[in-house]
């Protein structure tokens, strides 16, 4: 750790004499060690910070952060990250993962705050977050300009209320928002105000705020807030889901769904029960086949390998949340710093470092 | 170093949990639950009966009855799961906080167009949850501006019909504890497929002790205290009833009462539970502000924050002794919920 810390600071000073000259070259994520995985963490001494993982779960670089982090996300090109402060956040800061700096800070305008998700642009020109206006309790999805200093242009209706996660499909750009139906003010903090009505969907919105599809989960779910979501190669969506009522009438917390086709929901294994009403990540496997979700708050996590038409299997891991695809299965953290791999029957303990990972791990494609 | 011991102890999840936890079950349902939920329907008959007899918003009587039934309300509204949440009957009884004015907007409508609702409570209990329960009644009894909105008789009918309703679900509550939830809770462990073992149970009620007291801590007294720049004494709860200190006061004894429960096993931990509650207890008579008026000055203010580090420590002896002790603490995700 040490020895890296000071190849870094050389790097980095190397990096910034580049960019004192004016000849500053353009990075790519190859510059800051080509990290599989990045995730926000509580270090051992209460401090947070985000920190960049290799396939092996091998840390490369540790960059402060300011508060606890809940998601990032990361440039389709050049090696920078977002990290967003917990829900309900004002700011999210924008790291240069080359050179271990922030590089931009984005504020959520008057009368937003962040959910703590965003995605690129397929081009990388563009971040998209999901955002709340509050005073009048409407998702939206703020865009800001990522290629000249992270301004932002303007917003788009997200298709529902509480925005929670935005993902944009691969191969286009159309951005997926799970709205979780739910209407929080900061000024009551994560105060649930309108459970009595709220309703959660799946939206597929274009760049200039076209909602091409939006599914909801059947009336007699409809506390079930869906909240993470993940997309695979050719249109394949899954999603997990937080039961807002009676822990015995909790339905699936999971599906799947492709655009223009009905909701598909996943039963859980065996007698696993009600899971706590509460799923906490999502991930879907780089084939589109495998589906992942975790639950920390029942110290699961379940893997379906062929999505909607396989059994799934659960496992035993103590506040187990992020979960990411590897190249062979998935990858998931906890918040005891363990780092499992999952790759078919198989399960891997990659590393256990003396941190807290926080709720989501994030792939660097 | 030592904050990430502290967390490795507080994640340990395992725990000797030496309690059975079959039998805390028991006591709390026996002891805590059904006793509450009766007082609450009994009292809240006795609120839709003293707005028949009279509907005047400054009868002694009616007043009375408003406050004992809240009070009632108190004991129980921290078990925010099972019946309560059912058809969102939680909120039906109380919708607060409330930043956006909902239940002032919701009744002035229903004062202006004289909604027929209030005639028929199977329709009334169709209504904007922001219409409905104490928050709702507290502004027909104690707000000037809903006083002197529209006919004094739509008026009287809304305050007998928004009593009649908290009866109404209050009494379902109940019998929805009764008949199902108190033997589903006792049935943990036996093919019960919502509670899987009898801590799971455990967990549901230790789960409602936390939230219960975080709602005291951060709404309750954290709405009022704002910012140091910006107290908001006007967001106090049932500011208008001059009810802020007394729910703050009230929702402590109850948590204490369910959390001693659970600390059958651990009497070191109740005998600091003991002094927890005694120090908020004796802050809350000295503060001699039923509504949280003082926030505005530096030394009011102080006085405040006090109490609220004491709901705090409080708080702190449930989540880092007693959920371990019991085998249920959660984990650093688990517990942030996002």
């Amino acid at each position: 750790m040490r020895l890296m810390a000071i190849e870094m600071t050389s790097r980095r000073t190397f990096l910034k004499t580049l960019a004192a000259t004016g000849v500053a070259p353009s990075l790519t994520w190859a510059d800051a060690r080509a990290p599989s995985f990045l995730s926000a963490a509580m270090m051992p001494d209460g401090s947070f910070g985000l920190i960049g993982l290799d396939g092996l779960a091998a840390p490369l670089f540790t960059i402060p952060l300011p508060t606890r982090g809940h998601a990032a996300c990361v440039h389709p090109v050049r090696p920078e990250a977002i990290a967003f402060a917990r829900r309900p956040g004002t700011f999210a800061v924008v790291i240069d993962c080359a050179r271990g700096e922030t590089i931009a800070t984005l504020e959520s305008p008057p009368e937003r705050h962040f959910y703590g998700h965003g995605a690129f642009s397929r081009s990388g020109d563009l971040l998209f977050t999901t955002e709340n206006a509050y005073e009048i309790g409407e998702g939206r999805i703020g865009i800001w300009y990522a290629s000249a200093g992270y301004r932002r242009v303007g917003e788009i209706r997200s298709g529902g209320i509480g925005p929670h996660e935005v993902r944009r499909l691969p191969g286009s750009d159309i951005l997926l928002v799970a709205n979780g139906g739910i209407d929080t003010h900061p000024e009551t903090g994560r105060e649930k105000l309108n459970l009595p009505t709220m309703r959660s969907n799946l939206s597929y919105v274009t760049q200039d705020g076209n909602v091409l599809d939006q599914v909801e989960l059947p009336t007699e779910q409809r506390l079930n807030s869906i909240r993470h979501i993940d997309a695979g190669p050719d249109g394949i969506v899954a999603f997990a889901c937080q039961w807002q009522g009676a822990l015995s009438e909790t339905p699936p917390l999971q599906g799947v769904h492709r655009m223009g086709e009905p909701i598909t929901l996943l039963p859980v294994p065996g007698d696993l029960g009600p899971l706590a009403g509460y799923a906490g990540s999502v991930a879907v496997t780089r084939t589109g086949a495998g589906i992942g979700v975790t639950y920390p708050r029942a110290n699961t996590y379940i893997i379906w390998p062929d999505g909607a038409g396989s059994e799934g299997t659960a496992h035993r891991l103590t506040d187990a949340c992020g979960i990411s695809a590897s190249k062979h299965g998935f990858v998931v953290t906890s918040g005891e710093g363990r780092v499992i791999e999952q790759t078919g029957a198989s399960t891997n303990e990659l590393r256990q470092m003396p941190c807290s990972w926080d709720n989501h791990l994030i792939p660097v494609a | 170093m030592r904050f990430f011991l502290t967390l490795a102890l507080f994640l340990g999840f395992a725990g000797p949990a030496v309690a059975d936890p079959a039998r805390l079950v028991e006591t709390a349902i026996a002891e805590h639950v059904l006793p509450g939920f009766a007082e609450l329907t009994e009292q809240s008959k006795a609120l839709a009966s003293a707005s028949e007899a009279s509907c005047k918003p400054d009868d002694a009587t009616l007043r009375a009855a408003y406050n004992a039934a809240f009070d009632a309300w108190l004991a129980v509204g921290h078990l925010r799961f099972g019946p309560t949440e059912i058809d969102s009957r939680g909120f039906a009884l109380t919708f607060w906080p409330d930043p956006r004015s909902k239940t002032s907007k919701a009744l002035a409508n229903l004062i202006r167009t004289e909604d027929v609702a209030v005639e028929d409570p199977e329709v009334f209990a169709t209504l904007s949850v922001a219409a409905r329960g104490f928050f709702a009644l507290e502004r027909m009894l104690y707000d000037p501006a809903i006083q002197a909105a529209g006919e004094e008789s739509y008026r009287c009918q809304l305050t007998r019909a928004i009593a009649a309703d908290i009866a109404r679900t209050s009494a379902l509550i109940e019998r929805d504890w009764v008949e199902g939830y108190a033997p589903l809770m006792l049935s943990a462990g036996t093919g019960n497929e919502t509670y899987a073992t009898p801590r799971e149970a455990v967990k549901e009620f230790f789960k409602s002790l936390s939230s219960g007291l975080q709602f005291t801590s951060e709404l309750r007294l954290g709405r009022p205290l704002g910012t140091f720049d910006r107290p908001r004494p006007r967001r106090a709860e049932a500011r208008l009833s001059e009810r802020s200190l007394r729910n703050v006061v009230l929702s402590v004894e109850t948590s204490r009462e369910l959390a001693s429960i659970l600390a059958a096993e651990f009497p070191e931990i109740d005998a600091e539970l003991a002094t927890a509650e005694l120090r908020v207890k004796e802050q809350a008579s000295e503060l001699d502000d039923p509504v949280f008026a003082s926030v505005s000055d530096v030394t009011g203010r102080l006085r405040v924050e006090i109490l609220q580090q004491s709901v705090d420590s409080l708080r702190n002896i449930i989540r880092n002794q007693l959920g371990p002790a019991l085998g249920v603490a959660q984990g650093f995700n688990a517990l942030d919920g996002d």
